[in-house]
């Protein structure tokens, strides 16, 4: 499969009176995204703002952070199965609009977490204090279930961000980068000398507020199978989860998958990177044990030589985390696991919930633990009404300077276990 | 700003007094002086910090006067009562190592004052030693002077000066248990590939996260003079008097239990039981011996096969029961039975 | 009715409530780690822990409820349900204890979704 992925800089955005992108420049007309939003009749308003990296804005509770997308060449849609019809994607033509999101807030639930500030120390921890956010705060009609409330704001996440998308279609990228896969054959007859590696990607599936869909379909319902590296692109995996915002992958993250891309620098030259292996991390434990033998039995049926295999979220996932590893490793794939880590506010506890000696190779994306002093800053985007019930924090959360003492839990992508960010620990 | 005030330690050899033949050369202050590696370590404070004095110990007297060498180094220290204590580096020398590494902690845990060390990772030292006080870790050799006190020097200033200490991986010194967050030059995912990379091509990597130690423990070397040795009875089997007077648990235990059997020869239905839930009871409650030994090792005391049965043995029930917890409850009793001259233990499990 | 299948163990009234009547409910009012100790007491008897007692990212201290599927048959100790829920009592120790500062409103969200994280482990467990 090949896909060429066409970068659009946005530079800046404004709202005004006509949705374009000029120059580098998004402008947004709140009317329209507003319409946009509100097509579903369970929310009662949205309102829109935007977020620039440096500005004294604190925005919370997050729930997704998306990167706005379009399909201009090729089969299928931009999140397929969820806005675009469930045709198969990954090849063609996208676009993408670089240095921005659409980021969706709102309580659902009255412990909800997810902060993003876009300047201060809690900026240097999370990725979206880096991208112009559009924010997005939904309310919802009197009496609505969190369930449905959940799903609301979720698909007015894809809406807005399909839309902002759409208004790059005629436009020329800035930079084109092109990511081709080969199929099995192909691949073994173009680099017979090149140890054949995957990525394994485990995608949090617990309940609400804790799910991940693959082409609309629920994360808890799939066995493991394999994807092009490219599918998630055009935006096959997307986020349903929010719950212990440093942990989770937001649907930007999806898109941007590190992994995935720091794999295909290496495709062709060091190693054949042969597909991407999506499994899931369900809280019954024969799911887990099936589902971790699948991932070891795929990768000895492609013949893997190694894998690397991300987390999403603390505890239950760490079990099959080490379930994954410790099969993989029995068939003689070398595997490389990417976590982050609960070791306390002392960093003296043990930072996970399993251990295997076969898990001799370990990413770290820090300690989710570490407390950090968040400033006052000058605007907030969304509530703080709920601030102190949030993971990490406590009645003494909010301090009489304004400023919050909250672990890094808190904040949106922060510890990260994909490797999207630089922090680790040691 | 006054500089730091540095009390340096180094042994015999780094003083040059002498080699092995110098080992017994006791305990000297040198106050104002600088002396051998404390001119690299100077050097490398690059202003900030400075040697008041140098503790020269030889590697014999330290280890064979333990405790007076260590109460007269103590004194000498707290009268000089400097910001930041340093030991070493001892490379591979491993009675230095042992002396850097208990001076060092001494001089923290005791005085307060902030200390370091430097060793090689091998050094007896360091596994002893290392999650008590900063220990850089150094070549295995003193060849290796230069990149020790390059480490050494920066990490005893912000010591001295109260800064936060970073990362391990950053600062140079061995992990210590305690996890620290840092910002990596890479993004986690590039990291991994790279570990990847070299694990498809079996280089040495390092991981960014050691799996907890599942304690494979070597065992001791045999007992050599049974006929003169103090034999204990340890057993996570959970025999207990009879009625388990401390309520150990059957499961999980949260304690572990000390009884005296002086002059019991035997262990009978009517005075002991298991207090485990995690096996069938019922050949453990009519003979306890079956699970501990008395009967079997009073007949080897009568025979002279061994010196003597200690009068106390210690007993939990494992059975579910948490790693963490067990060792703390081993690491009481372990203390208690080299205390009273045990010269080995029987430990039974079920 | 799903008697005889499976037994939940939970301290969330919201379960009790909706599975009293037809499912095998062992419910306790106890803390979070009381009711994994609860398991745990189970599992020695010879129960099979069916889902992960650290299921959900809201963390031990941090929700009040947890709610956890045992096997209603016993056979011997199943050492790895022992391993798991042994790490989960220790990752409690790891997260300061706040359930006792929420409001009424947060509690019935916290038990809405230890309902839902329960209630997909019981959808797979159905399927036997």
């Amino acid at each position: 499969m090949r896909l060429e992925m066409g970068h659009i800089y946005i530079k800046d955005i404004q709202f005004a009176s006509e949705s374009k992108i000029e120059n580098g420049i998004l402008y947004v007309s709140e009317e329209a995204v507003k319409a946009v939003a509100l097509e579903d009749e369970k929310l009662k308003s949205a309102s829109f703002d935007i977020a620039k990296p440096g500005e004294s804005v604190r925005i919370t509770p997050v729930k997704d952070v998306i990167e706005p997308r379009v399909k201009v060449e090729g089969k299928g849609g931009i999140f397929p199965g969820v806005i675009a019809k469930v045709d198969t994607v990954g090849e063609g033509k996208t676009y993408a609009l670089k240095g921005m999101a659409v980021v969706t807030a709102g309580k659902i639930v009255g412990f909800q977490e997810g902060i993003i500030d876009m300047t201060g120390p809690g900026a240097d921890y999370t990725p979206f204090s880096k991208t112009l956010n559009l924010v997005m705060v939904c309310e919802p009609v009197d009496d609505i279930k969190p369930h449905d409330y959940e799903k609301a704001v979720r698909f007015a996440g894809f809406r807005v961000a399909a839309y902002i998308g759409e208004l790059a279609r005629n436009l020329t990228p800035d930079e084109t980068k092109v990511y081709e896969t080969c199929t099995i054959k192909e691949g073994m007859e173009k680099y017979p000398d090149l140890p054949r590696v995957a990525y394994v990607q485990m995608l949090q599936s617990q309940g609400l507020l804790h799910d991940t869909y693959v082409y609309g379909v629920d994360a808890k319902k799939i066995v493991p199978t394999i994807m092009s590296p490219t599918e998630i692109m055009d935006g096959a995996i997307v986020s349903g989860n929010c719950v212990s915002a440093c942990d989770k992958n937001p649907t930007y993250v999806h898109l941007n998958n590190p992994v995935v891309h720091d794999m295909f620098e290496q495709h062709g030259k060091t190693f054949n990177f042969v597909c991407h292996i999506i499994t899931n991390e369900n809280v019954y434990l024969a799911d887990k044990m099936r589902s971790s033998d699948w991932t070891a039995k795929l990768c000895k049926m492609l013949d893997l030589d190694g894998v690397i295999v991300s987390q999403e979220g603390f505890g239950n996932p760490d079990t099959d985390l080490i379930m994954n590893c410790k099969k993989i490793e029995a068939e003689g794939v070398k595997t490389v696991i990417i976590t982050d880590e609960y070791a306390g506010r002392d960093g003296k506890s043990q930072s996970l919930a399993d251990a295997d000696p076969a898990a001799d190779a370990v990413v770290t994306g820090g300690n989710a633990n570490q407390v950090i002093i968040l400033p006052k800053l000058d605007k907030v985007i969304g509530t703080l009404d709920y601030v102190t019930k949030i993971a990490g924090a406590s009645e003494e959360t909010l301090r009489e300077d304004g400023s919050l003492e909250v672990e890094l839990q808190v904040l949106t992508g922060a510890t990260n276990e994909t490797g999207f960010n630089k922090l680790s620990a040691r | 700003m006054a500089k730091l005030k540095v009390v340096h330690y180094i042994n015999q050899f780094f003083a040059q007094i002498g080699g092995e033949e110098k080992a017994d050369y006791p305990v000297e202050l040198r106050a104002g002086e600088v002396v051998g590696p404390g001119l690299a370590l100077t050097t490398n404070f690059k202003d900030e910090a400075e040697i008041v004095a140098t503790i020269i110990c030889g590697d014999s007297y330290f280890n064979e006067n333990l405790e007076s060498a260590k109460a007269e180094i103590l004194a000498m220290v707290k009268e000089q009562a400097p910001d930041v204590f340093i030991a070493g580096p001892a490379f591979n020398a491993g009675r230095y190592g042992v002396a850097c590494g208990t001076i060092a902690a001494a001089v923290q845990e005791e005085l307060g004052i902030p200390s370091l060390t430097g060793m090689y990772v091998e050094n007896p030292g360091a596994d002893m030693f290392k999650n008590q006080v900063y220990m850089i870790s150094t070549k295995n050799s003193a060849a290796g002077m230069r990149d020790a006190v390059t480490k050494m020097a920066p990490l005893a200033v912000k010591l001295g000066k109260g800064e936060a200490i970073g990362a391990s991986a950053e600062e140079g010194y061995m992990p210590n248990g305690v996890r620290v967050n840092f910002f990596e030059k890479e993004r986690g995912s590039q990291r991994a590939v790279n570990m990847l990379l070299k694990k498809l091509a079996d280089k040495p990597f390092v991981t960014e996260f050691p799996m907890p130690d599942f304690d494979r423990v070597e065992p001791n070397p045999a007992v050599k003079d049974l006929a003169h040795a103090k034999i204990a009875l340890v057993t996570s089997g959970g025999i207990v008097p009879k009625g388990n007077p401390d309520h150990i648990e059957s499961s999980s235990a949260s304690h572990y239990g000390e009884y005296d059997i002086a002059g019991v020869m035997d262990l009978t239905e009517e005075t002991y039981e298991t207090a485990h839930g995690g096996y069938d009871p019922v050949y453990a409650n009519e003979d306890s011996d079956r699970v501990l030994p008395v009967d079997v090792l009073r007949d080897m005391e009568k025979e002279g096969i061994i010196g003597e049965l200690h009068h106390l043995f210690y007993t939990t029930t494992g059975n579910g029961t948490a790693v963490a917890s067990s060792k703390a409850f081993a690491a009481e009793f372990s203390a208690k039975l080299k205390a009273d001259g045990v010269d080995a233990v029987i430990l039974t499990s079920t | 009715m799903n008697r005889g299948k499976y037994i939940v163990v939970t301290n969330n009234p919201l379960v009790w409530d909706k599975l009293k009547e037809t499912h095998d409910v062992i419910y306790k009012e106890v803390s979070y780690e009381e009711l994994l100790k609860e398991v745990r007491d189970r599992i020695h008897e010879g129960h099979l822990l069916l889902t992960h007692p650290l299921s959900g990212s809201v963390k031990p201290n941090e929700t009040p409820y947890k709610s956890v599927l045992i096997s209603v048959g016993k056979e011997e100790v199943d050492s790895r349900s022992l391993s798991i829920i042994e790490s989960a009592i220790q990752a409690c120790y790891k997260f300061e204890d706040r359930t006792g500062t929420y409001s009424e409103r947060v509690l019935e969200d916290f038990q809405l979704i230890d309902w839902t994280l329960l209630e997909s482990g019981m959808a797979s467990a159905d399927v036997w």
